[in-house]
């Protein structure tokens, strides 16, 4: 029996899934659509600059979380011991840490100058206000991911940082408002290792999933729209 | 599909008469790259299961709409792939090398302090992108510069489309403009921008000038940096 050209094989294969979901169609839709010449601007690409910031934060998470251990208790606690480990034993932990580290600093400034595109050229209009309201709450979602993440490593200026923010949080009125904030994040009666549980979970759980779900509603808006007209 | 049609050997071949005419069916009106200016990537391509994976994107995002190039003179438009897909591989790897660095040479500033501690007295000083809004709270009542004052911001923020397609006409008419033009052309809008951008920026720096910088604030006495 002859052997079939890997070219065949592979022709079979694309066949095969043609036939159950068009495939070829999309990738005709897709990589050969036509773009405006104007969107070839440098600003046009702060927005796939964040997308790539976020993916490079999601990645680096999800290794610095291989290590990192959310506990506050004793002295010094595990979570410094481990984030310490993390910057000085670890193969390359140095690297990843300060990856995450520099890629959040980055990304704020990316997203603060994408959003200033967006204004400055009038994108949010009509039909695409929903996304700009999408992405405004997506810069919120990256200030909490920041504020959540600063304290994870539990040193002094982690702690101190975080215990003023609960308190002005805890201080909104009326005074049950305030307090019951107060103890939602802190999670017990004073900023400790119930505290850093909390932040933990939202920083690594909660945020991502909410943030690559809104991710996911701005690139159909935008895939839906197309690109905006030029300023 | 002519016999001359089949004998034709190389990428894309083997589908093209076939599929080319199912796609120009069932497109949604856009305009597609013409198929002959196409890369030679068809189906039987080696190369071909990296552009169904890249496909794969779009399929999940749904159907595009009716999109401004779908209008625009073939001269003013450029296919997506590659012509405007190439930077961002480029710029991925540019924004790896540049943090990568970063880590590389400013690991003095990753190394942490010691272990949090209760009992300790700290002043605490947030990072820069917190530090504009630690500025604020000193200048007033710390309720009305915390829970009125940023919310009512990323409040007008959030709707913002809106004050600006139901104020700005309103305003345009008064001014006797014709239209009422994006911020980038339009003196209200754009002057509000960079008025927002310069207090954030003063503020800024007004921290990060440190603890003996202090200014004479009417509402609150003496105000220094942080």
């Amino acid at each position: 029996m002859a052997i079939p050209h890997p070219r065949d094989i592979q022709l079979a294969v694309v066949n095969w899934l043609d036939e159950r979901y068009p495939f070829t169609k999309a990738v005709d839709e897709s990589m050969y659509q036509r773009v405006p010449n104007f969107a070839n601007a440098f600003y046009y690409c702060f927005g796939g600059m964040v997308f790539i910031l976020i993916a490079i934060q999601l990645l680096t998470g999800v290794l610095l979380s291989l290590y990192y251990v959310p506990d506050a208790n004793g002295s010094p606690a595990a979570a410094y011991t481990s984030v310490n480990f993390i910057q000085n034993t670890v193969y390359l932990g140095w690297l990843i840490r300060g990856a995450h580290f520099w890629g959040a600093n980055l990304l704020i400034i990316m997203v603060l100058l994408h959003m200033a595109r967006v204004y400055w050229t009038g994108s949010y209009r009509a039909p695409r206000e929903l996304n700009w309201m999408v992405g405004v709450i997506m810069l919120l979602l990256v200030l909490a991911f920041s504020l959540t993440g600063y304290l994870l490593p539990w040193d002094t200026k982690a702690y101190f940082a975080t215990l003023v923010t609960i308190k002005l949080a805890g201080s909104l009125p009326p005074v049950q408002l305030g307090t019951f904030i107060k103890e939602i994040l802190q999670g017990g009666p004073v900023v400790g290792p119930s505290t850093l549980q909390r932040f933990f979970t939202v920083h690594v759980f909660l945020l991502p999933a909410l943030i690559v779900g809104l991710m996911y509603v701005h690139f159909r808006f935008i895939r839906a729209h197309g690109i905006s007209e030029p300023l | 599909m002519s016999d001359k049609d089949q004998m034709k050997k190389g990428p894309g071949a083997a589908t093209a008469a076939t599929e080319i005419a199912v796609i120009e069916a069932e497109s949604h009106g856009h305009t597609l790259e013409p198929d002959y200016k196409r890369l030679p990537i068809g189906p039987d391509h080696i190369l071909y299961p990296v552009l169904v994976s890249l496909a794969l994107v779009p399929i999940l995002l749904g159907d595009a709409g009716h999109h401004l190039a779908d209008d625009m003179p073939e001269d003013e438009t450029h296919p997506f792939f590659p012509d405007h897909f190439w930077p961002y591989p480029i710029i991925a790897v540019l924004i790896l090398v540049v943090v990568g660095l970063l880590a590389f040479y400013e690991q003095k500033n990753l190394q942490l302090e010691v272990s949090a501690d209760p009992r300790t007295a700290n002043i605490p000083r947030p990072d820069w992108y917190f530090l504009f809004l630690f500025q604020l709270l000193k200048l007033g009542p710390e309720l009305i510069m915390f829970g009125v004052v940023p919310p009512a911001v990323v409040t007008v923020l959030l709707l913002f489309p809106f004050i600006d397609a139901i104020a700005g006409p309103r305003l345009a008419k008064r001014l006797r403009w014709k239209t009422w033009p994006v911020p980038g052309r339009n003196i209200y809008t754009g002057t509000a921008f960079v008025i927002g951008l310069g207090i954030v920026a003063l503020l800024e720096l007004w921290a990060l000038a440190g603890p003996l910088s202090c200014v004479p604030w009417p509402l609150t006495g003496l105000v220094c940096g942080a």
